[in-house]
């Protein structure tokens, strides 16, 4: 039985072909996201089919999750980011009990239960802090790229204070600490914390281990080390982060249906 | 011409409406007519709006929707108005003891940036009276006292200070400063104090004796100045017919939330009921009209649960809802998103259990005021809400936060930690501004989410 999970998040769509019987991931890709939501995930699904020899009738369900879910047509069902990245997480780490998730535009914490399944979660996703966004927008500042942040910032020897949460303000306040001698190394320090900071603040207390770090900021070096800092905890980062809401829609998509629906 | 009960577009009521007069079905009150004529009026949230199909809820719409009318008429026939603000339920029940006096609550206007979709631009004018976005949309009721469209300037404007939020009393001292006598009084902060007689209030709280004599006193100050714009004196039998009038009303509304909470499927739009619940705080300016238009909504509810139907699949998740939503959308989604509403504290849980009968007519009216949630300590209001969605079977709770509001600010954390301790169960946070609309999507995801968790426990 084959299922398929298409995260359609706000900055790349992500596929994950499932080989549910056996347990085996057949295929796991992302595209950078566009314009035309549906197109692209249409494309890359089947582009994955045909590299491993499918058809669209080989799969039996179709779980779309992500910001952009309810524009996927090849989906059978929706299901929200946050119990997909549950179930993924569930697969490739079942002790974890925290889940913590940024993408290009949200954040959310997960809190779970034994059985892996969402026990409480909280979101942020009013305002660029706290998100891939902000990270990118600060890369552009100091003319990195976005996976220099990491490095630039581990060679701090004093972390820059960055006080605004607001991208637009951060962005004000990292030229304000340029223009005064700051290091780009000591201020990517410093945003690193003040977002992990954020994040950490989201989360509240008492967040159980093991705490699991999935989505694409996850891929930023150093990221998961200020998470670290910030919530006096271990964070670790999940396998392959970005694709763990796909793996999950794809685990879902295997659970709540009966096997080869699309075949009837 | 009957139709099972559902929820329908505006269209659809305009069709359903059209239909319904054609067969003679529906009854006749002068403030009828189809929904499609507010939109014309300025409403313009009602496109985007789905409602429940019986004439009991369109009555309820309707009244909703003409109370500007009926203020202006109640001006031009020479009745008093009297606005009456904060206190959530206690002073209107005083003003309509007396004849010739029309409360009405203009805090009420913050639903009107919704309603009419920014086009009446009363926050507009609240915000060049330096009261910006970052206060509550109750605000608009500035603008609403400047303009003089949604309702008269009042001949009295009586309002509760002391333990109320902070942006509400800043907005009220610009109003005041602006020319608008206001005639306050206070309301403390309720608690017991050691070594002192507690007094039991409605809800489960307590409040020491000498905080009910005190807020008794005050009521006294209230009703002399209503007597002296009334013209007239208030007995004791009067105020108390008028709190039987006003238990009227809460009986209705207890018996209809009842019957909402209960049933399975839900018999009722979460939208629906939470106008009806506003009806306890302010009659919508005629308490008679009222009573008729919630019996008829009891009666249809009834009815509906009598014969096992509903607006709702019967598997939708029970959700308990806290704090009402400035933009009336959302209770849609609320169901889009699976869940139903399965019991609500919207900071009026004092004004739907009746007062008292078997003390003094103010010392009942006392009583009832310090029951507000809102007078109260952050943490009696969460365990409260955690014991009621318990005892209601609820398998979620949503904190809608007022953007702006102090007391959301404030409050959320304690009622969310609150409920997942003592309840066990699944708490979002959300934020709703006036209009939502683009927030719709991140807003689907968490109620969405929340409903997933609910029915995966379910499940487990």
């Amino acid at each position: 039985m084959i299922t398929a999970g298409i995260d359609a998040g706000s900055r790349a769509i992500k596929v994950v072909l499932l080989d549910a019987r056996q347990d085996r991931v057949l295929a796991a890709e992302a595209v950078d996201q566009g314009v035309q939501q549906d197109a692209l995930a249409t494309e890359l699904f089947d582009r994955l089919l045909s590299e491993n020899g499918l058809g669209r009738g080989d799969v039996c369900r179709i779980v779309a999750t992500g910001y952009g879910r309810n524009l996927v047509s090849l989906a059978d069902t929706t299901i929200t980011e946050i119990t997909c990245h549950a179930a993924g997480v569930r697969r490739v780490k079942p002790e974890a009990r925290s889940v913590i998730d940024i993408g290009g535009q949200d954040s959310k914490v997960m809190r779970l239960d034994a059985a892996g399944g969402v026990r409480d979660f909280a979101m942020n996703d009013r305002c660029a802090a706290g998100t891939g966004r902000f990270l990118e927008v600060v890369a552009q500042r100091l003319g990195v790229r976005l996976d220099e942040l990491g490095e630039r910032a581990g060679r701090s020897r004093s972390p820059a204070f960055i006080s605004s949460t607001c991208v637009v303000f951060a962005e004000t306040e990292i030229v304000g600490l340029l223009a005064s001698g700051t290091s780009p190394e000591d201020i990517a320090a410093g945003v690193l914390q003040s977002f992990a900071t954020r994040v950490a603040a989201m989360a509240g207390r008492g967040l159980e281990e093991p705490i699991v770090f999935t989505g694409g900021v996850a891929l930023v070096p150093g990221m998961a080390a200020a998470l670290t800092e910030a919530l006096g905890r271990p964070v670790e980062i999940a396998p392959d982060p970005r694709m763990t809401g796909a793996l999950g829609a794809a685990i879902l998509a295997a659970r709540h249906s009966p096997s080869n629906v699309r075949n009837q | 011409m009957s139709e099972q009960p559902r929820q329908i577009t505006l269209d659809e009521w305009e069709a359903r409406y059209a239909c319904l007069r054609a067969a003679g079905v529906l009854p006749e009150y002068s403030y009828g007519g189809p929904l499609g004529r507010h939109v014309r009026d300025g409403d313009l949230r009602l496109r985007k709006l789905r409602f429940d199909n019986s004439p009991a809820a369109l009555r309820l719409w309707n009244f909703l929707l003409t109370e500007e009318e009926r203020l202006h008429q109640a001006r031009r026939t020479g009745s008093k108005l009297v606005a009456t603000m904060k206190d959530l339920g206690t002073v209107p029940v005083i003003v309509f003891a007396l004849e010739g006096l029309v409360a009405f609550y203009p805090d009420g206007t913050w639903w009107t940036p919704c309603v009419m979709e920014h086009c009446d631009g009363l926050l507009r004018v609240a915000d060049t009276l330096g009261i910006p976005d970052t206060f509550c949309p109750v605000r608009a009721m500035l603008g609403a006292f400047v303009e003089e469209r949604q309702f008269p300037r009042p001949d009295l404007i009586v309002c509760s200070a002391g333990a109320t939020c902070d942006d509400f009393s800043a907005i009220a001292g610009r109003l005041e400063s602006l020319g608008f006598p206001i005639f306050w009084w206070e309301i403390p902060h309720r608690q017991a104090f050691t070594g002192e007689e507690a007094v039991q209030l409605p809800n489960g709280f307590v409040a020491a004796r000498s905080q009910v004599a005190f807020v008794r006193d005050e009521l006294e100050r209230v009703k002399a100045a209503l007597e002296g714009l009334a013209g007239r004196r208030l007995d004791e039998a009067a105020l108390s017919d008028g709190i039987r009038q006003a238990n009227g009303v809460r009986g209705l509304l207890e018996e209809l939330r009842r019957l909402v909470f209960t049933a399975n499927p839900c018999p009722l739009p979460a939208m629906e009921l939470l106008i009806a619940e506003m009806f306890a705080i302010h009659f919508c300016s005629d308490r008679a009209e009222c009573l008729v238009i919630l019996a008829e909504l009891v009666d249809e509810v009834r009815r509906r649960v009598e014969a096992g139907l509903g607006v709702l699949s019967p598997e939708a998740v029970r959700v308990y809802w806290v704090n009402p939503v400035a933009d009336l959308r959302v209770m849609n989604l609320l169901e889009e998103c699976g869940g139903r509403i399965g019991g609500t504290d919207h900071m009026i849980c004092h004004a739907l259990v009746p007062i008292p009968e078997d003390v003094a007519p103010l010392e009942a009216l006392a009583r009832m005021a310090l029951a507000d949630p809102m007078v109260g300590s952050s943490r009696e209001r969460a365990a409260r809400i955690s014991r009621e969605a318990r005892a209601l079977g609820c398998e979620a709770v949503v904190v809608s936060r007022i953007p702006g509001a102090s007391h959301c600010g404030l409050e959320g954390a304690i009622i969310a930690d609150t409920v997942r301790r003592e309840a066990g169960l699944t708490v979002v946070e959300i934020e709703v501004p006036p209009l939502s609309d683009a927030m719709l999507p991140t807003l689907r995801t968490r109620l969405e989410a929340l409903v997933e968790t609910a029915r995966e426990r379910r499940r487990a």
